[in-house]
């Protein structure tokens, strides 16, 4: 029987240099923090050696065209490549340097899909979709110097408008903790992205993070609260610049009731960074 | 407001390098055709990332399609 033996969720765009340009001084201290939560929270995790890591975040319009936009994909195969932006602006500069292949848990991740259409989940695949900064920007600064265990990637649209609830996000985790409980592996999970920041994704309001919002996140994430996490909607997290919030939902879904601790949550007008930590049986 | 027409032009500007070549040599030209409104092709050949936003494309496009994107700073104050 397979076990969760890790699950945390995080900010994803790791780069003090962006910050410093953006925010500041303040920015880069504030990253740099949450980064060396986030690398503490990978050497618990790699302690119990997890054979997968499943990663629930997002597309930032990168790996999907508007040829198709999954509400949920699970990426299959053996590897996977970091996307690569020419000429890269802000974030997606975090990227740069990174090793470009990735190895990915075949198995869990076949499981993860095929189970998952026979429970009633219609899940998108993709055997050739990169990964951008939302996936490997915690990735690498979990692991620091060790061997990046193998990957499964899982995005939710939270950006492209119809995207899915959040409840249903949270019943989808609960099939993440299924198909984990019945199969061999151990697995690690994370969800990245948030917190608040980019309110109605307008121009206009970024610098405007919503940390009363977050606070009440974090408060039911810590109380292990899930029920009112379930009743939000996509139209609130849109006002509050919690579109990313949908990953975490994912998350809090595979590990109901555990509760969390809060590692890290550092308040910038860009972004108010966060570094989270489930208390796991 | 042509959600379609202004990302995936917004998209092709973003990871498509000879494309955005064209672009910037010769906005107007470069979109000819497109299904896009007069507002939407003004804002374009303006260049102008703000207004392609208000129009409906997407935060993270219009904040890095390379050499055009919209860049917004705001420093905090030190603790």
């Amino acid at each position: 029987m397979g076990t969760i033996v890790f699950a945390g969720a995080m900010s994803h765009v790791l780069d003090p240099d962006y910050y410093q340009e953006a925010c500041g001084l303040s920015g880069r201290r504030k990253v740099e923090a949450c980064m060396a939560e986030i690398r503490a929270m990978g050497e618990r995790m790699l302690a119990r050696r997890p054979d997968a890591l499943i990663v629930v975040a997002d597309d930032h319009l990168n790996a999907f065209s508007f040829n198709a936009v999954p509400a949920l994909c699970v990426r299959i195969g053996r590897h996977v490549e970091r996307m690569v932006q020419e000429e890269a602006e802000a974030f997606d500069r975090a990227l740069e340097g990174l090793p470009e292949r990735y190895a990915l848990h075949e198995d869990l991740a076949n499981r993860i899909l095929e189970d998952g259409l026979a429970a009633g989940f219609d899940l998108a695949l993709s055997w050739e979709a990169p990964i951008d900064h939302a996936f490997l920007s915690p990735v690498m600064t979990l692991h620091g110097a060790q061997p990046v265990t193998p990957l499964v990637p899982i995005w939710v649209n939270c950006f492209v408008a119809p995207q899915p609830t959040p409840a249903r996000c949270f019943a989808f985790g609960r099939h993440l903790a299924r198909v984990i409980e019945r199969g061999p592996w151990n697995a690690a999970i994370i969800a990245t992205g948030g917190l608040s920041h980019f309110p109605e994704l307008s121009l206009p309001r970024v610098g405007e993070s919503d940390t009363v919002f977050d606070r009440k996140l974090l408060h039911w994430l810590e109380a292990g609260e899930h029920e009112p996490l379930q009743a939000l909607t996509t139209g609130e997290l849109d006002k509050a610049g919690e579109h990313e919030f949908l990953n975490w939902m994912a998350l809090a879904g595979a590990v109901t009731p555990a509760r969390a601790d809060v590692r890290y949550f550092g308040e910038l007008g860009r972004i108010n960074m966060a570094a989270v930590e489930w208390r796991l049986p | 407001m042509s959600r379609y027409a202004v990302n995936s032009l917004l998209y092709r500007l973003k990871k498509d390098r000879a494309f955005r070549a064209r672009f910037v040599a010769d906005p107007a030209a470069a979109i000819a055709g497109l299904d896009l409104t007069d507002a939407e092709q003004a804002a374009f050949v303006a260049r102008d990332m703000k207004r392609i936003n208000a129009l409906g494309g997407y935060l993270h496009l219009v904040m890095s399609v390379p050499g055009l994107a919209a860049h917004v700073t705001h420093p905090e104050r030190e603790e």
